[in-house]
């Protein structure tokens, strides 16, 4: 009865056990999508990009030959008529749209023309990026998607960046005249100051008098280069502002920024068990596979001590007996001689099954297939073997086939010797990398993994390689061993 | 005989030697497979003739794994007549299957331990090298666990005797000799066997164990026991 508690110990025990395929392999850590990182653009970043002038240096010098300057200039030329469209909208229908709101009636235009902000915005920030070269990244708008119509006109007219976006159009028409005026009577003053000698002809200027008008209108060509870039600065930063993604975007953003570094951490965390549950399991089952391995070394001494040795120490004596007797007692030492070739034979036997325990030939010259067909044909007891071929093992390790080996020839001889079976089964597949073994009897059951027996040591084979040790043996109704192990242990 | 013996242990090399020699015959030695290859592999040619028998180990070196099958079954295929004698340690019926895959003519496969029944070894030698087949009776008991079938269990418990002796490669007069009874007995059996194993029979012994081997090796085994 111990044997029938021991043996349904053993039957779940892949669930008491540490379950030795459950550590998932390590998987490098996701990176992180860098469209969040390098989102926020500083102000030197703009300072070096549209305006390097006010930087100073050579920069400041070369100001007007710079194609910072020339692309501010050419964002103003175009720049002008978008937002003249845009900002007299902002200015003269949106004020008037709040008042007829206020009046109930204006909404719905509002709702229009709040909706229109989005493809402005976009067509601003296509724009400056394809004249200045700056990246301003979108705001993330409202959506709810197929919420009622109320709800959309709320999620309108309560989007900030929606508001903000007149906001810009409004401002950077101001701002945009201002550039304006600057560039055009800045260089145009200039080029006129400085060509004054040629037409000065044509007024009763004196040289003297005509050089410092020269002279200041080399000056307003330095000085309007740096005007203008420094307008264009300002343009970005108001469009960054206002178009760009808000600070509850920016929070928004950190917010999922730490939500990400959280989960990061968590999966490093899940990686860290993982590995520390490895790494018990790899002790436990390096200490098992040590001990199994001692006890197989004890009992092959034993073997050898208690067998061939005392068989070959008889031998000895027999033989010397017979050398003693020969002259004196030819008879006598001929039977002496006749028993001693008798036990030179069995010893021989003896020896050979047990150097084919410690690992047969066959296996590694022909493989397990081989291997398990000598084993079944041996078996006294009946075997069905249903093994795949050589080919279909080839991807499995020696090691693997030899657990699978050594597995077999246990599950066989208790079969043969304990169980009193009357046929087992042998069936042998390759799936997913692992190799599956599954023998079956018919026999009485109850077997058990009593401490130092070979089905305990068997397990710790399987399991120092990571393989799965399956012990079904209910009393009276058959013993079932399913052992899995990974072809490329 | 001229004998060309292939053993890496010196102390079965000598053994063998001296038992061989003894009997009168002229013994070579060689260390291992490849040195034995190297000298029988050749063409022949009137200054180089065959031995009338090759003895070989199994293991030996340079990896001490199959050398002396390989090299067997290779001088085999050179000189389809040279008498082969295997000598293993273990007999293992893939082995065994792959040394009788061609003609079974002068071929042997024994277990090392029967060395020590000197007999059976000098009987052994002398099958072989007057053209019979020698298959270790560990072989046939291999096969024939192997081949337990419905159509196996038809025989009676005497012809399975009668089979496994015919599976050994011996006569008719050998299995009536072993088995004690009369040579007509034993005639009977074997028609008997030939019939229900629905093998046609032969006009020679070799045939009979050849054709006896693939029955057994190559009839379908898996999953039709029950």
């Amino acid at each position: 009865m111990e044997n029938t508690t021991r043996a349904a110990q053993a039957a779940p025990a892949s669930g008491a056990v540490p379950p030795p395929d459950a550590p998932p392999p390590v998987t490098p850590p996701p990176a992180a999508p860098s469209s969040l990182v390098s989102r926020h653009t500083s102000l030197g970043d703009d300072l070096d990009r549209v305006a390097p002038a006010l930087r100073g240096g050579q920069a400041l010098i070369l100001a007007p030959w710079a194609a910072a300057t020339w692309r501010s200039v050419s964002q103003v030329a175009i720049g002008f008529f978008v937002l003249l469209l845009a900002g007299v909208v902002a200015l003269s229908v949106v004020p008037v749209f709040l008042v007829l709101t206020v009046l109930g009636v204006g909404i719905p235009l509002l709702a229009g023309v709040l909706a229109a902000t989005s493809p402005l915005a976009t067509l601003e920030r296509a724009r400056l990026e394809a004249q200045l070269h700056v990246r301003i990244p979108a705001p993330a708008h409202r959506r709810h998607g197929s919420a009622s119509v109320w709800r959309q006109f709320l999620a309108l007219l309560t989007d900030g960046r929606r508001w903000a976006a007149i906001a810009y159009a409004a401002v950077a028409l101001l701002l945009v005249s201002v550039e304006a005026a600057v560039v055009w009577a800045g260089f145009g003053g200039s080029l006129a100051a400085v060509a004054l000698p040629v037409y000065s002809t044509a007024t009763d200027l004196t040289p003297a008098e005509v050089t410092p008008w020269v002279a200041a209108g080399v000056m307003g060509v330095w000085v309007t280069s740096w005007a203008s870039q420094a307008l264009a600065l300002a343009h970005v930063r108001l469009a960054r502002a206002l178009l760009g993604p808000g600070q509850r975007g920016a929070v928004d953003e950190a917010r999922a920024q730490a939500a990400m570094a959280q989960e990061q951490a968590a999966a490093a965390q899940e990686r860290v068990e993982v590995a520390q549950v490895r790494a018990e399991h790899l002790t436990e089952t390096r200490t098992r596979a040590v001990g199994a391995a001692d006890t197989e070394r004890r009992r092959i001494e034993r073997d050898l001590h208690d067998g061939a040795q005392q068989r070959l120490v008889a031998l000895g004596v027999e033989l010397g007996a017979a050398k003693r007797a020969a002259a004196a007692d030819p008879d006598a030492a001929r039977d002496a001689i006749d028993h001693a070739h008798r036990e030179v034979k069995e010893v021989l036997a003896e020896l050979r099954d047990l150097v084919r325990g410690i690992h047969p030939a066959v296996l590694t010259d022909r493989g397990l297939d081989a291997a398990l067909s000598a084993l079944a044909a041996r078996s006294p007891v009946p075997v069905e073997v249903d093994v795949p071929d050589a080919d279909a093992l080839a991807d499995c390790s020696p090691a693997a086939q030899a657990a699978a080996y050594f597995v077999a020839a246990e599950a066989l001889t208790n079969a043969a010797r304990h169980a009193d079976a009357a046929t087992v089964r042998l069936v042998v597949r390759t799936r997913d990398d692992r190799l599956r073994l599954e023998v079956a009897d018919d026999g009485r059951g109850g077997a058990s993994e009593l401490p130092g027996s070979g089905l305990e040591g068997l397990r710790g084979r399987v399991e120092a390689l990571d393989g799965t040790f399956d012990l079904d043996s209910p009393p009276g109704a058959g013993t079932r061993l399913v052992v899995e192990v990974p072809c490329a242990s | 005989m001229r004998i060309v013996i292939a053993e890496d242990s010196v102390l079965l090399l000598d053994g063998l030697t001296r038992l061989l020699e003894s009997e009168g015959h002229e013994v070579v030695g060689h260390r291992s497979a490849d040195e034995a290859v190297a000298v029988l592999g050749r063409p022949t040619g009137p200054g180089n003739t065959l031995p009338d028998l090759l003895v070989t180990d199994v293991r030996m070196p340079p990896t001490h794994t199959d050398e002396g099958l390989r090299a067997a079954v290779h001088l085999r295929s050179l000189h389809p007549t040279l008498p082969v004698l295997v000598l293993s340690q273990y007999v293992e019926q893939r082995y065994a299957s792959e040394l009788f895959a061609g003609d079974v003519r002068s071929l042997g496969y024994l277990l090392k331990d029967r060395i020590a029944d000197v007999d059976e070894l000098l009987d052994a030698v002398g099958r072989v090298a007057g053209g019979g087949t020698v298959i270790d009776p560990e072989v046939v008991a291999q096969l024939l666990a192997r081949a337990r079938r419905p159509v196996l269990e038809r025989l009676t418990a005497r012809e399975r005797e009668v089979l496994a002796l015919m599976a050994e490669g011996r006569s008719n007069a050998a299995i009536a000799e072993r088995l004690v009874v009369g040579t007509a007995a034993v005639e009977k059996h074997v028609t008997s066997i030939l019939t229900k194993l629905e093998l046609t029979p032969g006009a020679d012994d070799h045939r009979r164990v050849l054709a006896v081997l693939r029955y057994l090796e190559h009839a379908p085994h898996r999953g039709d026991l029950s």
